[in-house]
């Protein structure tokens, strides 16, 4: 049974923004690997919101309904380097007229994790938007009528929701969001075509000299667009398999482990992924801006680890093709 | 006196394709800058091919072709001359096709101007360089000078036009220095995109059409229908180069670069027309392709060097201009050479060294000449005129404000004077 938020759930006690801070970058510091680094990040960012319900019930008066806060992006598949931007939004069991109060909270949240070092997502996936702070009702609707107009812009409001987990409050708030959309899916199964169009652009690393393609001009010319070369293939193909079989799971290392008793093939590729995610950590770790840890320079690549990196993306292409074989073959099927 | 009017009119015809070739730079230039500075682009262009103009009668055609010595000609100042005997060309037509190719590297070294030079700057320099650079070159090679002593091939002007406007524009951009915003802190650099392909890829097709008067009137004549040859191999040489860089950049990067393809066009066009009447077809594609590929090089250098060059002139008609030149060197066949009384056989077909080393040193000489020469101008300019580069500000504003007061696309973009509120 859903709960009224409570503050005998605030852990850290830490009374403002500039103190959670001061213990990310401490603590930030003193992560081992991916796993301890993005754990790090969910216990920062959930001081940080517990600090901003504290701030917005003090001025607004307690939350007036049960809720769920939730992450998406890398967040929400525990994928963050080492700086992160923000992809949030909240969930309110209640009517809709409460949407300004929790939009309110979104507000004060985003303010929050800006302080402590989250950047504000271009794309404003926040729950500062009405359109991720929505009554449970009014976000079902929502995701049907994304799925039922299927453009491209609709699906991909869709991929960055499935891609979620609560950090705070209510978990099966958007599980049941999850399988809505399973059911809507299932009963149109034309839209798996149209899920894997949405993700079909796989923007190539290597050339045709089996060269690695840097950026050619800019602050990060010399440099390889990881997140978009060789990350994309891997997350696109698991999240294409996990709505295909109903996996509400958000990390690519569990839709991975929870795949692979149907998909064997998967079994190589999440060896792949997670060694890639270990090469990310060492080289990025000591970035000092967002912008910075999606890119590699490739002057600092020795030969082996250009070999390795030019191995991730090819696993990752081979991956996401042979994935978007398998999803269009069950779609003919249909 | 039938075939001789039949040749006046094919020349004039030329000439009429080359001066509408300013209509392509002007396509060209302005679509490979921003918006800010396009009707800049597209008014100095008309205004500098009528200095050019002017200087080409009064000094111009005489330093060229006038009577002096190995350097310079020195008479037939102030040309006019209504006479025509009855063969070979009318002076008045010869004096215009002349005059276009001149105005045609005027254009050329204004690339290396683009976006940042005062207004003022392209009107001296207009003046001095078509007095003092294109002439003297031009005299070396097509006038009686000592490189025409030596048999030095350049059928329509690789070395004279494209080389001498692309040493000039070098010159230009090393004293100007790069663009607000071109290179980083960090030494990386940032394009500065073009505000319209279109425009560009307009700009080289009417370059294209335009070459065919370039190389295919330079035969002076229609007799045994030579300037089709030389068509046939302008185009192959342009449609050679245009795939070739296309496919290399695509290699390269990943990107079938647009601009990169339209400069690859440019380069078969400018590596031909050295060579264009001396080679087989088969060794036009060559050439072509040869162009294309250095085009892409050649645009990376400089970009590495921080040689900012807005419209790739120095790449599309130095670099490629000195490939054109020597290509001859290799490919000119015994027919077309010898045969025509215009220099030697290239290496290929068995005319050794010879040759080669005479458009190695043609293309030393020339550009050395053309980039010395239009540094001192500049650089005297420099001095005397406060600086050739516009301020910070106007640079920012755009010339089309800055420098004429009103914007080529005065709907799209806000006047930043005005003010509105607080």
């Amino acid at each position: 049974m859903a709960t009224l938020y409570h503050k005998k759930e605030m852990t850290s006690g830490l009374r403002s923004y500039q103190a959670i801070k001061v213990k990310r970058e401490k603590t930030i510091k003193e992560a081992e690997n991916h796993y301890s680094l993005n754990k790090i990040h969910d216990e920062v960012m959930k001081d940080t919101v517990e600090l901003a319900i504290k701030n917005i019930e003090s001025e607004q008066g307690k939350i007036p309904a049960p809720f769920a806060f939730f992450l998406m992006g890398s967040a929400g598949r525990s994928e963050q380097s080492v700086w992160s931007d923000q992809d949030h939004g909240i969930l309110f069991d209640g009517k809709d007229d409460l949407q300004p109060y929790f939009l309110k909270l979104g507000t004060e949240i985003m303010r929050g994790l800006e302080e402590v070092g989250y950047e504000k997502c271009d794309g404003k996936v926040m729950s500062s938007e009405s359109r991720w702070c929505q009554s449970i009702t009014s976000f079902e609707e929502q995701i049907i009528g994304w799925l039922d107009e299927a453009t491209w812009q609709s699906l991909r409001h869709f991929g960055t929701f499935f891609d979620s987990r609560v950090l705070i409050g209510e978990e099966t708030y958007l599980e049941e969001l999850k399988q809505s959309a399973f059911s809507f899916i299932e009963e149109n199964p034309h839209i798996y075509k149209r899920l894997v169009d949405n993700v079909d652009f796989v923007r190539k690393g290597i050339g045709i000299f089996g060269q690695l393609l840097p950026e050619q001009s800019g602050s990060h010319s010399g440099e390889i667009a990881l997140k978009t070369t060789t990350f994309f293939p891997y997350v696109n193909a698991l999240r294409l398999l996990s709505l295909l079989e109903h996996e509400t799971v958000p990390q690519t290392i569990e839709r991975f482990k929870v795949l692979e008793a149907k998909y064997s093939y998967l079994k190589e590729y999440q060896v792949d992924f997670e060694e890639l995610l270990a090469f990310r950590f060492e080289y990025r770790k000591d970035a000092k801006t967002y912008d910075e840890v999606h890119y590699l320079p490739l002057s600092q690549l020795n030969k082996e680890d250009k070999q390795l990196l030019k191995y991730f993306m090819k696993k990752g292409y081979a991956l996401f093709y042979d994935t978007k074989s398998y999803v269009e073959e069950a779609c003919v099927k249909w | 006196m039938e075939l001789s009017l039949v040749n006046n009119l094919w020349v004039i015809i030329g000439t009429f394709l080359v001066l509408l070739m300013q209509g392509g730079f002007i396509l060209l230039e302005a679509g490979s800058t921003r918006m800010k500075n396009a009707g800049h682009i597209a008014g100095k262009t008309i205004f500098t091919v009528g200095i050019s103009s002017l200087v080409f009668w009064a000094v111009g055609y005489g330093f060229i072709y006038g009577e002096g010595n190995w350097f310079i000609g020195l008479s037939n100042f102030f040309y006019g001359d209504a006479s025509f005997a009855g063969e070979g060309l009318s002076p008045a037509i010869d004096f215009m096709f002349q005059l276009v190719f001149a105005a045609i590297a005027m254009t050329i070294a204004f690339g290396g101007f683009a976006e940042r030079a005062k207004l003022s700057a392209y009107v001296v320099f207009a003046v001095l360089f078509s007095a003092l650079v294109y002439p003297v070159v031009a005299h070396w090679i097509w006038g009686g000078g000592w490189l025409a002593d030596h048999g030095k091939q350049d059928f329509a002007g690789s070395t004279v036009v494209h080389l001498t406007g692309a040493m000039a524009a070098l010159a230009a951009t090393i004293i100007l220095k790069p663009r607000i915003g071109k290179y980083n802190k960090d030494g990386s650099s940032n394009d500065l995109a073009g505000h319209n392909q279109v425009y560009t890829a307009l700009g080289v097709l009417l370059l294209w059409v335009g070459w065919f008067g370039f190389n295919g009137a330079s035969t002076f004549g229609v007799e045994d229908a030579f300037f089709g040859f030389v068509i046939l191999n302008t185009q192959l040489a342009a449609a050679a180069g245009a795939i070739a860089a296309m496919l290399l950049v695509w290699a390269l990067t990943g990107k079938a670069d647009v601009p990169t393809t339209l400069n690859g066009a440019l380069a078969g066009l400018v590596a031909i027309t050295a060579s264009a009447g001396f080679v087989e077809p088969w060794a036009a594609v060559i050439i072509g392709i040869i162009g294309g590929l250095i085009v892409v090089g050649s645009m990376r250098m400089f970009d590495k060097a921080k040689i900012d060059d807005p419209i790739f002139a120095l790449s599309v008609h130095g670099t490629v201009g000195v490939w054109g030149t020597i290509s001859t060197g290799f490919f000119a066949t015994p027919e077309l050479s010898t045969g025509m009384d215009w220099g030697k056989p290239g290496l290929f077909y068995g005319g050794g060294f010879e040759q080669l080393g005479v458009q190695i040193m043609g293309v030393a000489a020339s550009g050395v000449y053309a980039f010395v020469v239009s540094f001192i101008i500049l650089k005297v300019m420099d001095k005397m005129m406060g600086g050739l580069r516009v301020s910070e500000e106007e640079e920012i504003i755009g010339l089309d404000l800055s420098e004429h007061g009103s914007y080529g696309y005065p709907e799209n973009i806000p006047n930043p004077n005005d003010t509105k509120g607080a």
